[in-house]
């Protein structure tokens, strides 16, 4: 069983960015970060892949990722950043093949995971944002590592692309500790098994999506929040 | 690799071209009386010896086209690295300063320690780097207009160097036309052995890092991918200064080949370093041959510095490419 444990703090600038940000996540559970814009979610995810410089640990099974170099750590973590638009026409094949620069790992595979093998050869500049989303995580896959950390890969999407999005995730989880960054709520709250909602840089509240409760919304958001449940699926309301 | 092919061919060919023509009228079989071994043991133990056509191909035209083929692979390859480097593909050595800050380091050695020309030219070129990456980052991004305007400053700044330089030791206009317009004028052996070196050291070492270059374009997301972006941001910067300040040491200025090269490329090739820098690097040489071609005939008998070929080509393909930039659609 693979389990990530994280204990982390950031400054930028002087000023704290991330405070003592600690939490767990496992495989099987898919953990979804949540919180206002601002709030520090993706600086938490940049600090635990390499590109930010955090204090304290990320540790996997207890190997401490921070410590490691680049190349070493890539083959434990891989990260999917906020989609933006491609500037490099690289085919998607190349892209993919990107990914599995440290650790070698394949590229077809990857690519039918998320069914965009049969079109490996086109560029990925002529690719509509959903598709690109896709392959945007085809190469973490191609990474091959234990832990994917996702932001925000939802976002601009219609509804049809995230949610064909969530399903991989779901079943990415199965074999892998998966964490996503959220914007928005109601994904989060119907397709996560454990929600973490990070608020100015601190956890505000940590677990089950069942558990959560107006309030805490209302006090993170500051909105007056209604949650609600239609045939099993929830959805929050701001009511003013 | 298929389509390498015909720019092996045209690169062949232009050099062959170019040691055909010339101010002096030498036949077919002149030339290739040249190249016979006697010729050539001669012009290794003692090329004043030579009789006037074969000395004119084997020690005038010869080490001048091989000079600017080199010269044209050395700035082609540090063109396409910068553009990797730079994450933008309106980087040039030229452009960005690189060469003029090489140039100050080669025409104040030429003046006070004329033996370590190419080192101080390496010496110059590597301060400009680091200076325009320092002036042009802003949040951990290098955009469009913050580097081109850090590296015209320098440019204008380094430029007024070097003319300083040469205008207060009286070294006359001709110095200065050499060091700021660029001229294969005079090439000898020597700098062909000189950028012989760094232009192998340099190419082969672009060569081995095709995949590092590849994940430079996508900036500090390669870090999670396992780039050590920081050591290759460094090693890279070194490899562009090395084959911008020697091919500056030898044959002075010679800007837009670094930006032309890589452009036309990638419209062919795609931006897959494993192919774009070996049809770059031929292309470019290829492309300097022909403008040396242009230099020595378009008012023959006298010469044109073949700098001025190539900005007078450049400069409207770099507009031309800002212009698309503007609409958006520089994506290579």
């Amino acid at each position: 069983m693979v389990r990530l444990e994280v204990r982390v703090s950031f400054s930028y600038n002087q000023k704290e960015v991330l405070k003592n940000v600690s939490f767990s996540a496992e495989e099987g559970k898919l953990l979804a970060i949540v919180g206002p814009n601002g709030a520090g979610k993706s600086t938490l995810l940049k600090c635990l892949v390499g590109i930010l410089k955090p204090k304290g640990y990320a540790k996997l099974n207890g190997i401490n990722l921070l410590n490691l170099k680049p190349k070493e750590r890539a083959k434990y973590i891989s990260y999917v950043p906020q989609s933006s638009y491609p500037e490099f026409a690289f085919t998607v094949e190349e892209f993919v093949e990107l990914g599995s620069y440290a650790t070698g790992g394949t590229v077809e595979d990857a690519l039918k995971t998320v069914g965009m093998w049969e079109r490996k050869h086109e560029l990925v500049t002529k690719l509509s944002g959903g598709e690109y989303q896709l392959v945007l995580v085809a190469r973490a896959l191609a990474q091959g590592s234990n832990v994917m950390l996702l932001d925000e890969p939802t976002s601009h999407l219609d509804i049809n692309h995230a949610l064909r999005i969530m399903n991989l995730l779901k079943a990415l989880k199965k074999e892998k500790v998966v964490v996503a960054v959220m914007h928005d709520l109601n994904l989060a709250l119907n397709y996560a098994d454990n929600l973490l909602i990070l608020d100015k840089g601190e956890v505000r509240w940590i677990g089950k999506p069942s558990k959560l409760t107006p309030e805490v919304l209302e006090e993170v958001y500051e909105i007056k929040a209604k949650i609600t449940e239609v045939d099993s699926l929830k959805i929050v309301t701001a009511i003013e | 690799m298929k389509k390498l092919i015909p720019l092996l061919i045209s690169s062949v060919l232009l050099i062959l071209l170019g040691i055909a023509v010339g101010p002096v009228r030498i036949s077919l079989s002149g030339i290739l009386a040249s190249f016979s071994l006697e010729n050539i043991k001669i012009a290794f133990s003692s090329p004043n010896m030579l009789e006037e056509n074969a000395y004119i191909i084997l020690q005038i035209r010869l080490p001048r086209i091989i000079l600017a083929y080199l010269v044209g692979v050395s700035l082609a390859s540090a063109g396409t690295a910068s553009q990797a480097l730079f994450k933008n593909p309106l980087a040039d050595p030229y452009i960005i300063g690189i060469s003029g800050g090489a140039a100050v380091g080669a025409s104040l050695a030429a003046l006070y320690f004329p033996q370590y020309m190419s080192i101080s030219a390496l010496f110059g070129a590597v301060l400009a780097v680091f200076t325009v990456y320092k002036i042009a980052k802003v949040n951990g991004h290098i955009p469009v207009d913050t580097l081109l305007l850090a590296g015209i400053a320098l440019g204008f700044f380094t430029s007024a160097l070097t003319s300083y330089l040469l205008y207060v030791r009286k070294e006359g206009i001709h110095n200065a036309i050499f060091w700021l317009m660029g001229t294969f004028n005079g090439s000898e052996w020597d700098d062909v052995k000189l950028v012989l070196f760094s232009s192998t050291l340099g190419v082969i070492f672009l060569f081995f890092t095709w995949k590092e270059l590849n994940l430079l374009l996508l900036g500090e997301e390669s870090i999670s991918m396992g780039l050590d972006i920081n050591l290759y941001r460094k090693l890279i910067i070194g490899v562009i200064s090395l084959l911008t300040s020697f091919a500056v040491a030898t044959s002075g200025i010679i800007g837009f080949v670094g930006l032309i090269s890589p452009h036309a490329m990638r419209i062919v090739f795609g931006p897959n370093h494993k192919r774009l820098l070996p049809a770059s690097a031929l292309f470019g040489g290829s492309l300097m041959v022909f403008a040396d071609i242009l230099a020595r005939m378009l008012l023959r008998p006298s010469e044109i510095p073949v700098g001025i070929i190539t900005a007078l080509f450049g400069a409207p393909f770099f507009i031309y490419l800002l212009m698309k930039k503007k609409r958006g659609e520089l994506l290579g």
